[in-house]
């Protein structure tokens, strides 16, 4: 290896040799039904967009994904922790910055730009299709560049890079949709998408500068002044009651703060919508409003990987530290105390948003827009169906935030990269089917008359997976005495009675002959956490005597 | 490989197991790689015992199934005659660990350690954890990670000693603290819990700490036992010669009872197993004589025992 380039491409081809073999054989595959199986002239039926999405679609945008973790060295770090994702080894390397940036970014942005200049011309496009040649190969390589450019920039709180990436690549796609919505003409584009990358390559050394010479910001004293205050009243300093008191401060302290910190962020750039709609603009203040009960939820998603982490303070660990793993406490404890960490974390989350949003309600003014679609509300359905119908919508909110910081508990509390990372390329996958899926059925009414027909069929097929899941699960509970048998009978009846009252509720208020009850049965059943949640005791067992 | 250590006179305690840990066969693989290969062990009731090994010879993983962290792949493992993977809480409880990460989480103040940790263990005692805390010089209202990497391992130490563990198991203990403190501070208190009656198990490979303060000492090398014995038995089994031949050779001859050679042209140091007359008249016998005989470091005898650069006897 002559030189630092060769050896930064030599790194990446061994690291990702097999994933690298399987692009090309797609590729292969591509190639060989265009120029060798389809005759000339021949007519193609993938019009149909599941055929096209299934075809060209989902592996493309796998490999995208692929590429963008790939080549920002993503695969490799912590996308929560505050310091860059730039692995820290290559900073003692005898090459200046730019070379440390520009290496990876060229190789990257060349191999998203070849993926598209490749396979355009090897896709069976559906007919009538006007494909253009080269902006979606900038596009491709200035997402990847920016992408590339935020991985690599160190942060001053943990989570934050998730939130500006995810915004800041969203945003350089909105523009994109909405060009091609109006059919800009590919120059135009051309000029908008080609700055991207030198402006993304200025970043990334700025970015990369500053992690190199160690320089992180920290701006978790923001919010730690609270913390400080708590830690002077005296009870904090009495002894705990019990091993799991004592255990879920440490769950309360190491990540229960997490999310309502997030939400704490959000909020007051959500709720200075209000001041800038007033009265006149009411489905401004109602749209504000929704998007500021919906914000625990979504953030609940974010702080999930802090809660989720078996080992949350070490950027390249998935395993259990010795210090938790040798807690005279039992697995189902330390999970329990987790669980009770994040009902804690979620009220507290909830307390900011119920007390912030009368409070900009009243400073905005708009306090009337929403008492007026109250009485609305009233006027139709009846005072205590209304008050039930937003406390069930209230509760779900809650209920729905607490299940996101849980539901995925199981995959991080497994220790093993390999459950975590093929957990993130499933969902990544299965995300990138939702939009061909949308299409779908927005085009084609068959489609839509099928999902509805399919309509029983898919929740019960739900159910009877969730339910096997869950046998399975409480089987090895009970095998592997990780539980005991008391705790899985008052597990299983009170999923049991939570379930029998959301069905109860859902029959009152939806008593229709339109829907039946079997298919809100089914829906309660699914609403209800069971299988994912009992298999965290197991996974942590699993972490925990490997 | 089966290895019992010398039991120090211990008798029934009240019905407690004599052992406090029992390995039989155990077995562990990574990949590949074989971790530990059929160990046996057992290690009696209160006395010091070094584990003693170079990198990745497996002192870690050996303590790791200890500790319930690892699950046994084939052999049994009992602490206390209990399976610590059934059984962490009855265990754990009776452990007191210093792990060679020094892992302990850097938000917390040291007050707070203290406090967090009391709440898992009945035996804690308050006047003793102060009395370790002042000792070792730990401010309670100082962060986990503004400390130095010596006061890191004394927090540690604090936390694996205040409840007076029956068990103590130390993982490297020595990374992190200076000489000085090492020998003042480790050895005191390793002292300290062998007097009581406890037992403390420490791995380490700076084999002149171990030969400070451990009663018994076990090598371990490649995954399996190469030695297990009383320390003071090992030292008496052991000599370091120094032997000069008549002509000058590039190998020493095969003598019976020399583990290592070490040398060139005429004179020869060698590490040897067995009695000075023996060895004496061995080497008599190939027209060498012994210029120089002295009691064997347990670093030697380490290197003699597991080192890979040992030269071997030849015929001369």
């Amino acid at each position: 290896m002559g030189s630092p380039a060769l050896a930064i491409a030599w790194e990446f081809r061994q690291r990702h040799r097999w994933g690298l073999i399987a692009l090309a054989g797609y590729l292969f595959a591509l190639a060989t039904i265009r120029l060798v199986i389809i005759t000339p002239g021949q007519a193609v039926n993938l019009d149909a967009p599941a055929h096209f999405a299934v075809v060209v679609v989902v592996p493309l945008t796998t490999t995208f994904m692929y590429f963008l973790a790939v080549f920002s060295f993503g695969l490799a770090g912590d996308v929560a922790a505050r310091q860059s994702m730039y692995p820290a080894r290559m900073f003692a390397l005898p090459v200046p910055t730019t070379a440390l940036v520009g290496w990876p970014m060229l190789y990257g942005t060349a191999a998203m730009a070849s993926l598209w200049l490749v396979s355009r011309p090897l896709i069976l496009w559906p007919s009538g299709f006007d494909i253009p040649v080269i902006w979606p190969a900038l596009l491709a390589a200035a997402l990847l560049a920016w992408a590339q450019a935020l991985t690599w920039m160190p942060y001053g709180l943990p989570g934050l890079r998730v939130i500006v990436a995810t915004l800041w690549l969203a945003a350089i796609d909105a523009v994109v949709l909405l060009a091609i919505h109006y059919k800009i003409r590919e120059a135009v584009m051309v000029a908008f998408l080609a700055p991207q990358i030198p402006l993304a390559y200025l970043a990334a050394c700025f970015a990369v500068a500053r992690a190199r010479r160690g320089d992180v910001p920290d701006w978790r004293g923001l919010f730690t002044r609270g913390g400080q205050i708590a830690d002077i009243v005296p009870r904090r300093r009495n002894r705990f009651p019990s091993t799991s008191g004592a255990q879920m401060w440490f769950e309360w302290r190491r990540h229960g703060r997490s999310l309502p910190a997030l939400v704490a962020m959000v909020l007051p750039f959500e709720l200075a919508m209000l001041f800038l709609a007033r009265r006149d603009t009411p489905a401004l203040v109602l749209y504000t409003l929704l998007g500021v009960l919906l914000t625990p939820p979504f953030m609940a998603a974010f702080a999930a990987a802090t809660v989720r982490k078996s080992n949350p303070h070490a950027r390249d660990s998935y395993g259990l530290t010795p210090f938790i793993a040798t807690r005279p406490s039992t697995s189902a404890s330390l999970i329990a105390a987790t669980l009770k960490a994040t009902v804690l974390s979620t009220l507290a989350a909830w307390l900011l948003v119920l007390v912030a949003i009368p409070l900009a309600l009243t400073l905005s003014g708009t306090w009337p827009v929403v008492t007026k679609r109250t009485s609305q509300m009233v006027e139709v359905v009846g005072t205590l169906r209304a008050t039930v119908i937003m406390l069930l919508v209230l509760s779900g909110l809650v209920a729905s935030t607490w299940k996101q910081l849980v539901k995925s508990l199981y995959i991080g509390l497994s220790g093993r990269e390999w459950v975590v990372k093929s957990s993130v390329f499933l969902t990544l996958s299965f995300l990138s089917m939702i939009g061909p899926a949308a299409q779908l059925l927005i085009e084609h009414r068959s489609a839509r008359v099928a999902l509805w027909n399919a309509v029983p069929w898919i929740p019960a097929v739900l159910v009877c997976a969730k339910m096997s899941a869950a046998a399975w699960v409480a089987t090895r509970l009970y095998r592997s005495r990780v539980l005991s048998d008391r705790t899985l009978i008052t597990g299983a009846a009170c999923w049991l009675a939570a379930v029998l009252a959301l069905y109860g509720l859902l029959v009152w208020l939806f008593s229709t002959p339109n829907l039946p009850h079997y298919f809100l049965a089914l829906v309660a059943i699914l609403a209800i956490p069971l299988a994912r949640l009992s298999a965290a005791p197991l996974a942590l067992e699993w972490n925990r005597h490997r | 490989m089966t290895i019992v250590a010398a039991d120090n006179g211990s008798v029934d305690r009240g019905g407690l197991p004599d052992s406090v840990i029992t390995v039989s066969e155990l077995t562990r693989r990574f990949g590949g790689t074989t971790a530990l290969d059929s160990v046996s062990l057992s290690l009696p009731r209160g006395a010091v015992y070094g584990l003693v090994g170079a990198n990745g010879a497996g002192k870690t993983t050996l303590i790791k199934h200890i500790l319930g962290l690892l699950r046994a792949e084939s052999g049994s493992v009992r602490i206390f005659g209990l399976d610590p993977v059934a059984d962490p809480v009855g265990v754990l409880s009776r452990i007191g660990y210093l792990s060679e990460e020094n892992d302990v989480p850097g938000w917390m103040r040291v007050g707070e350690l203290i406090r967090y940790s009391r709440a898992f263990y009945p035996a804690w005692s308050d006047a003793y954890a102060e009395e370790l805390r002042q000792a070792f010089a730990l401010d309670p209202s100082a962060k986990i990670k503004n400390l130095s990497k010596g006061q890191k391992a004394r927090a540690g130490l604090l936390i694996a000693l205040a409840h007076r563990p029956e068990l103590l198991v130390l993982d490297e203990p020595s990374s992190g603290l200076d000489p000085i403190v090492r020998r003042d501070i480790l050895g005191a208190i390793i002292r300290t819990i062998a007097d009581e009656g406890r037992t403390v198990l420490f791995s380490s490979h700076l084999l002149e700490e171990v030969e400070q303060v451990a009663d018994h000492v076990t090598m371990i090398s490649q995954g399996k036992i190469a030695l297990s014995a009383p320390l003071a038995v090992i030292k008496e089994s052991h000599r370091y010669l120094t032997v000069r031949f008549a002509e000058s050779g590039s190998q020493p001859p095969a003598v019976a009872g020399v583990l290592r050679w070490e040398g060139a042209g005429e004179e020869w140091m060698a590490v040897c197993r067995g009695g000075s007359d023996e060895l004496r008249a061995a080497v008599a016998g190939w027209g060498a004589r012994i210029v120089a005989e002295r009691v064997a470091s347990l670093d030697e005898i380490f290197v003699a025992h597991v080192g890979e650069t040992a030269v071997s006897g030849t015929e001369r």
